[in-house]
């Protein structure tokens, strides 16, 4: 123990040489951009994307996920983050198509599919996230399904004249044209 | 500071030349901050791969360009030509292969004959691994030459992300600076068609079949 505590000090001195800033920089307001949401969940797990082409899991990040939802539009997402770096490794609308399925191998994750913006524009991709334990891992399941089902039951009894209105003048447009 | 064919960008940008033996996993270790994963392969680096590296600070964001060199010899490539202009390194070994710490005072004075004044920083990558041939104890180097040293393991993100703090801090001569969270902007809403997501299903079925990598560690820290 006393070891640890030596390389831990050791670790948090500066031993480099003084070196001269070449830039200098202003405190400036950091936004998280999660400001006007509650918090509905929030998890510690690993996140991984599934490469289409190599057709395997790569890791995404270790972190915190959370499942937010907007006080004003009411609408949730799920947003996680690298631990340290703070990046954002996922951030996507949880919507009532949203379907987890269980991990055939690991019975603590779940896998589903979702329009990433992580890096700000639109991506196809398919996650899988694992959980300390499966608790937590039913806690995610159970805390999605909920809002998938109560989001299906809204699309559902609103929107169904919409949904219908949509459909027939979807109907109405289809044509046969010839090709050129 | 960029290649020509690499934009620039409206905030503060660094050099960063990262240097070391063959197999002590600067490539891993840059892989890992920017895509999350970790690479088992071994393919050596030919010449450099620069990639462009993002941070969010309590200062802004910036950005350092990293040179990720190539460590093996036939491979070299420019050598300390890519070094020109460089404002900040880390020079990296793997504590589980004793002669890549040997080759350290090599790397770093072919740098400073390069750059000099600039922060570097030494990294003693694979910590995780259980039979070190390089304890803590025994490097040293950093303290004769002024480094900066950081016990990091690219597989476990044991202080990952200390190293690019450290410059940072130094290029800024900001002792308080940090990472913040970036901001995680609203996702916009997207029409999925009945076909695309018969598509997702059938592509999750077959990813749920496919086994986890590294799943059986249980500590996310």
């Amino acid at each position: 123990e006393e070891e640890e505590e030596e390389d831990s000090r050791a670790e948090d001195e500066d031993t480099g040489a003084q070196v001269a800033p070449i830039v200098k920089l202003q405190e400036v307001a950091v936004t998280t951009g999660e400001e006007n949401e509650d918090v509905l969940l929030d998890l510690k797990a690993k996140l991984y994307r599934f490469d289409q082409e190599g057709k395997q899991w790569k890791e995404r990040g270790v972190g915190n996920v959370k499942l937010l939802k907007h006080q004003e539009t009411g609408k949730i997402r799920l947003v996680m983050r690298q631990n340290k770096t703070l990046k954002i490794c996922a951030n996507h609308l949880v919507l009532p198509t949203l379907k987890l399925q269980e991990h055939q191998g690991n019975d603590k994750s779940c896998v589903w599919h979702a329009a990433d913006f992580a890096d700000g524009e639109l991506k196809d991709e398919t996650f899988a996230i694992r959980f300390a334990s499966l608790e937590n891992c039913r806690l995610f399941r159970d805390k999605i399904e909920e809002i998938t089902e109560s989001l299906g039951e809204e699309t559902a009894g609103g929107n169904e004249e919409e949904a219908a209105e949509a459909a027939a003048s979807l109907i109405e447009n289809l044509s046969v044209s010839e090709k050129d | 500071q960029a290649l020509p064919s690499q934009q620039t960008v409206d905030y503060p940008s660094f050099k960063l030349v990262i240097v070391g033996d063959g197999g002590t996993g600067k490539t891993t270790f840059v892989k890992r901050h920017i895509t999350g994963e970790f690479e088992k392969k071994y393919e050596p680096t030919i010449g450099v791969e620069v990639h462009p590296l993002d941070f969010y600070t309590n200062c802004g964001k910036i950005r350092f360009y990293c040179w990720d060199t190539a460590g093996q010899e036939k491979f070299g490539g420019l050598r300390d030509g890519y070094y020109i202009h460089g404002q900040c390194a880390i020079i990296m070994f793997d504590v589980t292969a004793r002669l890549t710490y040997k080759n350290v005072p090599t790397w770093h004075r072919d740098l400073c004959r390069v750059c000099e004044n600039i922060p570097i920083v030494l990294c003693g990558n694979k910590v995780d691994v259980k039979n070190r041939q390089v304890k803590a104890k025994q490097v040293t180097f950093h303290r004769k030459k002024n480094l900066q040293y950081y016990e990091i393991s690219a597989k476990s993100n044991y202080n990952f992300e200390k190293p690019f703090l450290y410059l940072a801090r130094k290029l800024a001569g900001d002792v308080n600076l940090h990472f913040v969270e970036s901001p995680a902007l609203a996702p916009p809403e997207v029409q999925i068609d009945l076909a695309a997501q018969q598509q997702h299903e059938a592509e999750l079925a077959a990813a749920a079949s496919q086994p986890l990598p590294d799943d059986d560690d249980d500590a996310f820290d």
